[in-house]
């Protein structure tokens, strides 16, 4: 057989993934046999916060990220807690929460319908037996379930402002507790905004049916059993996404790297009054670990294996630093070179697996394993339908991550049932020097904070953002990052429109901006010992 | 009907994630009733690669007309002035920003990166970012001071970190049908609408701000944030206790201080140390007073307050 001719193809930008993100695709016989992910943008936040206040990550990183702000506020809170060894109260770690989780709600229509779906109206499906029923739904702004999902999302956040007076952009979250007291009246609005949710959109429109029967499905068996048991179901936003998914495809690319890595998240709000980093992994109630799909394995997860490399990046420095120990110098010209440097994310690693993929499917597959305390969730749904169809793909990634949808309401419910309106939410902290680390789950992934407090101010600050484990350029071993290994087998109908990439891409619901990194233009040295990606 | 192209440059997407959680109207009646024509948008558009890249060459050349140019994020112009650190579409964004504003009818700073730099102009400012048409204080910006749009308006500043979502889409539904000339800006260039009154006017703890009664930290059931805790209300331009934040709130009510983020110096102080959530004092009086209050005025006007300040000033007013 002939060798057949290698199409290169560069996509600037791939949007709808929040901040611009470019791709380099080889084509041969009209599918992706290499690809290259480049994160275009750079604003220095971590040189910003040197030599700062030591809460000024509460300020300026929710500002790193506007989709995200409240994960990153949780992570400056926690880091800062760990960090000058504070008390927090129940209610604050509660109020906390809910935050996180009421930011990580509002991101599921938004992204499913902003973002997401509108792909499924695009050309190349117009022979789909169901391409009219989704460009009556899911059709940019004038769809049915387009509009209203895209503004039934601005519900959740709602609850955020009576917390923390306005989402995006507060800083409600500081060390020691939580800047609010809120009253019944605010528990009681916050219980009738997330019914609204429920009753108008996630139970009519998205499952078909009611929260109760969907927490029944506990298998892939039980999913199709489901999808079949009333046409209420089939024809729900969640079983037309699932029907559709298969018909065009989506079940088939998208694999990615096999491996998988979470935080975990949601402290207990009995279990870490008195926070550390080395008792937070049997705090959460989300458990944290490594997934190995290849080995069908799950382990804990620890700060320490965190390493990143940088011989592809935009950066002149040793590769496979722990973030604590890296000194940032990046290249003054950024030159595109596929061989070489081609991005401002660097490549993060597990010390001992690897590069690993970070988001819901990664928390779900994680959440199937028997690691762990007892009474932390568990939930065997992704990883039977993981066993089941072979691995990931596109249409299991973003399942597993609306999935997550119906587990963060119900915990949203028990913060509202749990506060104690009388008791303390804020316990003033005394400000000293030392180490933290904070940590979430972002809806789109694993979030950290470093952060190292010396003479009453900030003097390294770290973060690495789920989008920089995703949307990091090959290690140094030459291992791909996760979405351009996810990109490897994309069949490509047309390549002057190559919908396909952006479906792959966007089901990490990537967010490049929060690849952020630090050097000073002007003299071309390094100011930062830290940077944010 | 009105072609709006939205583009983020050194940007967080905030502003956005805000525009999206607007109700009257809501980003899709923008579209549906008002005729905006999203040309595209970063979160939104449909458009990728090099179909992209046919649109905004369509722009530029003037085949496709641009009524309403939105900017979110700074102008990155590093490194050395080549804008090389945020390239889009395959080229410095600053390049695009500067050919879009020469073709707009009218062009639109929403948020604080846009208007004056925000955060990534925060000393040192690595990325050597610029507000459109400001850099903090200082007029000027990326486009200069004398620009003006085809409409022969300068940059319209929606500042705060983010825009309120309501300001957003009122100053664009004022454009789309026709009022973009009723639009009085200020001396930021800020529709004075919005930005004439301050974010204390219609504060819940407005009473505790006249009787000096303090919260003294976070967590209280009562108290004016002003006092201790560095709150910039009286001195921010702001409607954002006239127009509440996602309907229901905002900081202040919540307990959290306003840090001022409207105007062109946030974030105050540089972030520097001991400067955050804490009222910068000499000799006991703040720094900075509510708007033009003197020192003088100042310590009068308080010792007064103290003297008749009655007893349930003193009690929890933000009761379960």
């Amino acid at each position: 057989m002939a060798t057949a001719a290698v199409q290169t193809l560069d996509i600037s930008p791939v949007g709808r993934v929040e901040g611009d993100l470019d791709v380099r695709v080889d084509i041969e016989n009209g599918v992706v046999t290499n690809a290259w992910t480049q994160a275009e943008l750079f604003r220095g936040f971590e040189i910003i916060l040197r030599d700062k206040d030591p809460q000024a990550g509460l300020v300026v990183t929710p500002r790193a990220c506007g989709i995200c702000g409240a994960s990153h506020l949780t992570c400056a809170a926690w880091a800062l807690d760990t960090a000058w060894k504070t008390d927090v109260p129940r209610n604050a770690i509660l109020a906390r929460n809910l935050g996180q989780i009421v930011e990580s709600i509002q991101s599921l229509p938004r992204h499913h319908y902003g973002l997401f779906m509108i792909d499924y109206t695009h050309k190349n499906y117009s022979k789909s037996e169901f391409y009219q029923e989704a460009v009556k739904r899911w059709a940019p702004f004038t769809g049915t379930n387009y509009e209203l999902g895209v503004t039934i999302s601005g519900r959740p956040v709602e609850i955020y402002a009576l917390l923390g007076g306005q989402w995006p952009h507060s800083s409600y979250m500081v060390p020691g507790g939580v800047m609010c007291a809120p009253t019944l009246t605010d528990v009681t609005r916050a219980w009738s905004i997330l019914e609204h949710f429920r009753r108008n959109w996630m139970e009519p429109v998205w499952f078909g049916c009611s929260l109760e029967r969907y927490e029944e499905i506990k298998s892939y068996d039980d999913l199709m059993a489901w999808l079949d048991e009333r046409p209420e179901h089939a024809n729900s936003d969640l079983g037309l996404y699932l029907r559709m998914s298969k018909d065009i495809g989506l079940d088939k690319y998208g694999a990615g790297l096999g491996k998988y890595v979470s935080w975990g998240y949601l402290p207990n709000e009995d279990k870490y009054q008195k926070p550390t980093i080395e008792g937070r992994n049997a705090a959460v109630w989300m458990k944290g670990g490594v997934y190995d799909g290849k080995s069908d394995s799950h382990k804990t997860m620890d700060q320490a294996f965190t390493r990143e490399d940088v011989l592809h990046a935009w950066y002149d420095e040793p590769g496979g630093l722990h973030p604590f120990d890296r000194t940032t110098k990046p290249v003054q010209k950024n030159a595109i070179d596929p061989d070489g440097k081609y991005s401002w994310a660097t490549a993060v690693r597990h010390a001992e697996n690897g590069r690993l993929e970070a988001g819901p499917l990664s928390r779900q597959l994680i959440a199937g394993g028997t690691h762990g305390e007892d009474w932390q969730y568990q939930d065997p749904l992704v990883l039977d339908m993981y066993r089941r169809l072979g691995g990931a793909s596109v249409m299991l990634r973003h399942f597993a991550r609306m999935h997550e949808g119906a587990k963060l309401y119900r915990e949203a419910e028990r913060c509202l049932r749990e506060f104690k309106l009388n008791d303390a939410w804020y316990i003033k902290p005394t400000e000293k020097d030392g180490r933290g680390w904070g940590a979430t789950e972002a809806i789109r992934g694993a979030l950290c904070h470093w952060i190292e407090v010396e003479g009453g101010k900030i003097k390294n600050y770290q973060i690495i953002a789920p989008t920089t484990w995703n949307v990091g350029p090959r290690a140094a071993d030459g291992e791909r990052g996760p979405i351009e290994e996810a990109l490897i087998g994309t069949p490509i109908a047309d390549m002057h429109d190559p919908v396909e990439v952006g479906h792959v891409c966007r089901s990490y619901d990537s967010c490049l901006v929060c690849t952020v990194h630090a050097h000073d233009a002007r003299t071309g040295e390094e100011l930062a010992r830290f940077r944010t990606a | 009907m009105a072609n709006l192209l939205w583009l983020q440059g050194g940007a967080c997407s905030g502003n956005t994630m805000s525009f999206l959680n607007a109700e009257e109207p809501s980003a899709c009646d923008l579209v549906t009733d008002f005729g905006i024509n999203v040309l595209w948008h970063p979160s939104l558009g449909l458009e990728l690669g090099e179909n992209l890249r046919r649109l905004l060459d369509a722009i530029v050349s003037g085949e496709m007309p641009l009524d309403i140019f939105v900017y979110e994020g700074t102008v990155v112009n590093a490194p050395n002035g080549t804008g090389e650190w945020n390239r889009f579409c395959g080229r410095p964004m600053k390049d695009w920003v500067a050919d879009l504003a020469k073709v707009a009818t009218f062009t639109v700073a929403v948020g604080d990166c846009a208007t004056w730099g925000g955060i990534p102009a925060t000393a040192p400012n690595p990325s050597e970012s610029e507000g459109l048409q400001f850099l903090k204080r200082e007029h000027g910006g990326f486009l200069g001071k004398d620009y003006k749009s085809k409409a022969g308006l300068p940059v319209i500043n929606i500042p705060g970190c983010p825009a309120h979502p309501d300001w957003i889409t009122q100053v664009v539904v004022a454009v789309a049908t026709g009022r973009g000339g009723d639009l009085t800006l200020d001396e930021f260039q800020r529709p004075r609408t919005f930005f004439t009154s301050f974010t204390q006017t219609g504060c819940t703890r407005n009473m505790q701000f006249a009787y000096k009664v303090s919260a003294t930290e976070f967590g209280q059931r009562k108290g004016c944030l002003f006092y201790d805790l560095g709150c910039r209300g009286p001195m921010t331009h702001s409607p954002c206790n006239r127009i509440l934040w996602n309907r229901v709130s905002s900081k202040t009510r919540a307990g959290m201080p306003c840090l001022g983020c409207t105007e062109p110096e946030f974030p105050f102080f540089d972030l520097m140390p001991g400067t955050l959530f804490k009222t910068q004092t000499v000799m006991g009086v703040p720094k900075d007073m509510p708007a033009g209050v003197d020192k003088a005025g100042y310590i009068k006007l308080t010792a007064a307050a103290k003297a008749a300040s009655p007893a349930w000033a003193e009690e929890d007013l933000f009761v379960v």
